[in-house]
């Protein structure tokens, strides 16, 4: 027992750390979702520039979240951050349906590259409480989620803004990296 | 170029030149590493002249001299008896680390009860209490060879820089996200390295008290790290398996070396920076070219992880110490085994050799610390008193005197 198996022993109580990158289009509702997950206050939320980090614990994981800002001139700097990711997040705003040929190519993309590979993914259907928003089912079907055999993957209907759903998905990704 | 004076360096044997060019004083060091002292002095004095433009023909005499002095010193026979000088009961709960200054004149403990504590070796007491911390002083450091600033590694997640003449803290160093457990001034004393359990090492400035750089890449723990001599490069082991070599200058990783299959304990440079030795948990040390990243040497033996390795100052010779209670005594060319160090009836934590490179002392969990001859691998002493674990020990400079860091508490000097 001298000073080493001291750092091991800390090393072995210690809780899992969790890389989580969240993204999506511009005005998904990353940055509200991070804010609900840190238990933030949710008002005034601005576009995101560069990118938001939190920590959240949950279930003896320790949460890191990535928010990487969704603008289209910011998205080519997304793969800086794609390196030791456990999950992926991906957030939609299920009422801008005018989007959604966009936010599905994004996601394609997102599946196709090397460093993701095998990441599990996380669909977040977001804005639910939107009246005129697309209901999860016809979101999955428009992204053509069901083709997705290389990874664990979900789609979940949520509202960052009001909580709903939020709760059922991270317990997906706490199940899920459980698993692995 | 103008030579303006002679200085002398024992360990490792070296002659220091300081020269003038363009108005201002700078020094370089001739470094004779492999002198003995049956080494042919003219042969010596030959190749330095041949070798070093600021050697004229009117400056042999001097050299040969300092040679000769150089000789001496390492013809001295080393039969020191060490006998226990101080029991300090240091600190309330155990000590971690401890380390002396560059004189000797003062050394420093670390502890779970939150301080460090900077203690005068010659009369064994207290200079200062370093208090601030709010976890564990787990790495702590002299800016050796200035030796007049600490600087401590908590698991409070900050890093102090302290004055070791005031006890005033000058800066606190914030931005690591888990426990430091690992420090170390660069040679030049101007920065600081810390490593931590968040898997990253930073680089921090010393007079500003900023952030200099993140060095990451290592996908679990760092718990060792040190700078080369030169201070342009540092080097990293990681529980992750793997060891990195930095670049200081730009923060970006030379080297990764792979081939350890298990843990790293430790790593260490050699005084000349050529090599690198590391110890893992997979039982083995391995030794890698500095410049390549190349592993060249696996040396196997160990019945049981190995903890720490450290380095004669010629980098002729390699220690490691295991959790089998035995140490090894290895040649860094040939990689053959020249001794193994066995009586310790625990695991050995830490190991080092006396300066001169003629004694290796080891601190062991069966509460006692114990100097060996590494040729012939014989005990030549057993420092017994402790009542717990002996956890850190370290040599002075001159090689004459010795502190314990243990569990129970207590700091021992030995003389």
């Amino acid at each position: 027992m001298g000073l080493l198996a001291l750092l091991r022993k800390l090393k072995s109580t210690q809780e899992k750390d969790l890389r989580i990158l969240l993204l999506g289009l511009d005005n998904a509702g990353k940055t509200t979702l991070l804010k609900f997950l840190a238990s933030e206050e949710i008002t005034n939320v601005a576009p995101t520039q560069g990118f938001n980090i939190k920590t959240v614990q949950s279930a003896g994981f320790r949460l890191n979240v990535w928010d990487i800002g969704g603008q289209r001139k910011i998205r080519p700097y997304w793969k800086n951050y794609f390196e030791n990711t456990d999950i992926l997040l991906y957030v939609i705003d299920s009422a801008d349906r005018k989007r959604f040929e966009e936010t599905g190519m994004e996601l394609q993309e997102l599946l196709e590259e090397d460093k993701l590979h095998g990441v599990p993914l996380l669909v977040f259907a977001n804005k639910q409480d939107l009246l005129n928003s697309a209901p999860a089912s016809d979101i999955a079907e428009g992204l053509n989620l069901l083709k997705i055999r290389d990874r664990p993957w979900q789609i979940q209907a949520a509202s960052a803004l009001t909580g709903e759903g939020i709760k059922d998905g991270m317990e997906w990704v706490i199940k899920t990296v459980k698993k692995k | 170029m103008k030579l303006k004076r002679f200085l002398l360096r024992y360990f490792p044997p070296g002659i220091i030149l300081e020269y003038e060019q363009g108005g201002s004083v700078k020094t370089k060091s001739v470094d004779l590493l492999d002198l003995q002292p049956g080494t042919p002095v003219d042969a010596v004095v030959d190749e330095i002249t041949r070798k070093e433009p600021l050697i004229t023909a009117s400056k042999t005499d001097q050299v040969r001299k300092l040679i000769i002095r150089l000789q001496e010193k390492l013809n001295q026979r080393d039969d020191h008896h060490f006998y226990l000088f101080k029991v300090l009961r240091a600190h309330i709960l155990p000590l971690t680390n401890v380390a002396f200054n560059k004189s000797g004149s003062s050394f420093i403990t670390g502890s779970y009860d939150r301080t460090c504590k900077i203690w005068d070796t010659a009369s064994g007491e207290e200079l200062h209490t370093l208090e601030g911390h709010r976890n564990v002083v787990y790495a702590i450091a002299f800016n050796n060879p200035y030796g007049d600033k600490v600087a401590t590694g908590s698991f409070d997640k900050t890093c102090k820089l302290w004055s070791a003449d005031t006890g005033k803290c000058y800066h606190t160093y914030r931005g690591h996200i888990s426990e430091i457990v690992c420090l170390s001034f660069n040679p030049q004393s101007s920065m600081i390295a810390t490593g931590s359990m968040d898997t990253t090492a930073k680089l921090w400035d010393v007079e500003t008290g900023v952030e200099v750089s993140t060095l990451s890449g290592h996908s679990a723990e760092i718990i060792s790290l040190s700078f080369n001599n030169y201070g342009d490069e540092l080097i990293t082991g990681s529980f992750d398996h793997t060891v990195s070599i930095w670049d200081v200058r730009t923060g970006k990783r030379i080297h990764t070396l792979i081939g350890h299959k298990a843990e790293i304990s430790s790593a260490q440079f050699s005084w000349d920076c050529k090599l690198v030795a590391t110890g893992s948990m997979d039982r083995t040390c391995k030794i890698w070219d500095a410049a390549t990243g190349r592993c060249i040497g696996t040396l196997r033996g160990h019945d049981d992880e190995v903890l720490d390795v450290a380095f004669d100052y010629t980098g002729t010779h390699l220690l490691s110490a295991s959790a089998d209670g035995t140490a090894r005594c290895y040649d860094t060319v040939s990689h053959n085994v020249i001794s193994t160090l066995q009586g310790h009836e625990g695991e050995i934590s830490k190991i080092a050799f006396n300066p001169q490179g003629t004694t290796v002392l080891s601190a062991s969990s069966d509460k006692t610390a114990r100097l060996w001859d590494p040729d012939t691998g014989a005990c030549k002493q057993i420092l017994e008193g402790h009542t717990d674990e002996v956890f850190s020990c370290a040599f002075n400079y001159e090689g004459n005197t010795i502190i314990t860091g243990s569990k129970d508490n207590t700091c021992r000097i030995w003389r």
